[in-house]
């Protein structure tokens, strides 16, 4: 049986999220005398993995030999475009995770009637496409409607300005962070945190010193995530928040205005800056995995 | 606190997930002894304070200032605190939390794995840790569920040893849930729970030696009962009979002739006449239904007056030459029968 699904899952004892595949062996009867599977399809396995691989990877490389690399040069505004990126990306993290953890706990954690309409409900943003997302965005957010007026007398814009910017990646990064964190609280085993209680740690020096300890793994996975979903929102941002321009709208841009060949050297800047951080994290949640467990 | 043994008269009134209802003596090293699904985990939860109950002593305290030293069945400790670290968790933050968990760790022997990881302990040496935890807290109680599941057959006498000599060095009341009647024999106190009660505690010696219920019977592993009635009694015996039976068993208290009783009586102690040379006052026609090895010895299922189980050695059951279907005379003393009250 195979079978796709979402998810922050531990597997050989190291963290994975992301789109897990898995194929769950289907158990046979064979020592009652019935045929063994014959040996003879084992290179079938290998030569798919490697195919499904190249095809996955080819385009990366192929960069590598696009790029004209004794003409590398940014186009102008490139660099405003990665300090904007970076720096808002930052912060609409920061929120998403200061908002979306205790979300995440609670969900992990509560019981209650009716919790699988909220979790229902929690898929919704993540599962509209971007565009659509920003549209709404714009339409509940934008200068005319109630929303927007309310924060615009504050002196709040939330249409090409700075707060509408990270609202727009906050709104793409989320509910990823979300799903990833609740997924890591769940993992936390609940006897731990009640024998924290009874060796005299209230709720909060629980959370503090068993559960949050205990999922640093899962929530760093989440945070990466959330970061890769912000840095890359192109969609949501386009609509919402087409200035200030991040790196993706302004790849778009270069993309219109020059041609193909001027996007290479901010293409591989966004690589850079995305890339590393869950690539570290996940590097580190292996070693910390195999050190715990 | 050094007094030994430390008592402790405990109540509990629990509804969910089990309906438990019971006084209970802790008296030293208590064992409460249940099938799996007595709710024993839950009791000792309610206890603990992780499940709403009404409990007293205690009871009216929120779960972090019970003065109660809980080891959960598996031990719990934090896989990513080390040995030290896990005792120093209850500790309070001071300089001294380093010294005093490394203290309550030579305690229980265990001084040089400190900085060990709980991945990297064996199933007795993290008993020993959760042990060294608990205390750090002075409870005035310690809970235990099932101490002797994750030990392996070889080191559980040593583990169990240990932690009792510990236990009352300690001077701490403590109670254990447990399916296991061996580790009942080792405790200073025992009860049976059945049904959410407590219907029978005392010394181990004395609830081995008189069940007097057959789920007490069963629960301490005899396997062997019969209903029948009172026929006579003469001095310190008792006839009792039942339908094609008579046996003769050894009673010093008086009951009426005519009263239906239930005996029982352990599979070690049925043995096959012919081989055995003893007299034979109790003597039972039965077939053999199966035989199973187990261990050295043999289990031998038979079909008599009611389902029987004789163990005999594995030499003894080869000389017998026993199989199944075949016809057998077996024979019981009457001091190894006990009498239940129906």
């Amino acid at each position: 049986m195979l079978g796709v699904d979402l998810c922050v899952a531990r597997v050989d004892g190291a963290v994975v999220w992301g789109l897990r595949i898995w194929d769950e062996p289907v158990q046979k009867m064979t020592s009652w005398g019935g045929r063994k599977r014959p040996d003879g399809t084992a290179w079938l396995g290998p030569i798919l993995a490697a195919g499904v691989f190249v095809f996955l990877l080819a385009p990366f490389a192929a960069l590598f030999f696009a790029t004209d690399w004794a003409d590398f040069h940014f186009a102008q505004g490139d660099m405003g475009a990665i300090r904007t990126s970076l720096l808002y990306s930052g912060l609409a993290v920061l929120l998403a995770v200061l908002a979306g953890t205790p979300l995440a706990w609670w969900l992990a954690r509560g019981q209650w009637r009716g919790k699988w309409l909220l979790d229902a409900l929690l898929m919704l943003p993540l599962l509209t496409p971007p565009l659509a997302l920003g549209i709404l965005l714009s339409s509940f957010y934008g200068p005319y409607s109630p929303v927007g007026s309310v924060f615009s007398q504050a002196g709040i814009y939330l249409t090409n300005t700075a707060p509408a910017f990270i609202l727009a990646q906050i709104y793409g990064a989320m509910p990823y962070y979300i799903i990833a964190a609740r997924a890591a609280f769940e993992g936390v085993p609940r006897d731990l945190e009640q024998i924290s209680r009874t060796l005299g740690r209230n709720r909060l020096q629980t959370f503090w010193g068993v559960t949050l300890p205990l999922a640093r793994i899962g929530l760093s996975a989440g945070v990466a995530l959330a970061w890769v979903r912000a840095m890359g929102e192109f969609g949501i941002v386009l609509i919402v928040a087409y200035f200030p321009q991040g790196i993706p709208v302004k790849l778009w841009v270069n993309l219109q205005d020059i041609g193909l060949d001027a996007v290479y050297p901010l293409l591989w800047i966004f690589f850079l800056v995305a890339v590393p951080l869950p690539l570290w994290i996940g590097l580190r949640a292996r070693r910390q995995t195999q050190a715990l467990f | 606190m050094n007094q030994a043994p430390a008592t402790l008269g405990l109540r509990c009134q629990l509804k969910q997930p089990v309906a438990l209802d019971l006084h209970l003596q802790i008296r030293g090293f208590t064992v409460l002894l249940g099938v799996s699904g007595a709710g024993k985990t839950s009791l000792l939860q309610a206890i603990a304070g992780l499940l709403p109950a009404r409990v007293s002593p205690f009871g009216d305290l929120p779960v972090e200032q019970r003065p109660i030293g809980y080891l959960p069945q598996g031990y719990a400790l934090f896989p990513h605190l080390r040995a030290w670290e896990n005792v120093a968790f209850p500790l309070p933050r001071s300089a001294r939390r380093h010294t005093e968990a490394l203290a309550l760790l030579q305690r229980v022997g265990l001084k040089e794995l400190a900085e060990r990881f709980p991945s990297e302990l064996s199933g007795g040496q993290k008993q020993r840790v959760a042990l060294a935890r608990a205390l750090a807290r002075k409870p005035q109680l310690l809970l235990l569920d099932e101490p002797t599941s994750a030990l392996d057959m070889a080191t559980r006498d040593e583990v169990l040893d240990e932690l009792i000599q510990e236990v009352h060095a300690f001077g701490i009341p403590l109670l254990a849930v447990s399916h296991d009647p061996h580790l009942a024999m080792l405790a200073d106190h025992m009860a049976i729970l059945r049904e959410g009660r407590i219907i029978q505690e005392g010394p181990p010696v004395e609830v081995f030696a008189r069940p007097q219920h057959q789920a007490t019977a069963h629960l301490l592993g005899f396997r062997n009962f019969l209903s029948g009635r009172i026929e006579a009694q003469e001095n310190a015996i008792l006839r009792i009979a039942g339908a094609g039976w008579q046996l003769q068993a050894e009673s010093s208290s008086a009951l009426p002739v005519g009263s239906p009783v239930q005996l029982t009586w352990r599979a070690e102690d049925l043995f096959l006449e012919e081989k055995s040379g003893l007299p034979c006052p109790n003597r039972l026609l039965v077939r053999v239904r199966a035989g199973r090895a187990e261990g050295l010895s043999t289990r031998i299922y038979l079909e008599g007056p009611a389902p029987l189980e004789m163990l005999l050695s594995r030499q003894q059951a080869e000389a017998a030459q026993i199989t199944p279907g075949s016809s057998l005379k077996v024979c019981i003393q009457p001091r190894h029968l006990q009498i239940l009250v129906a």
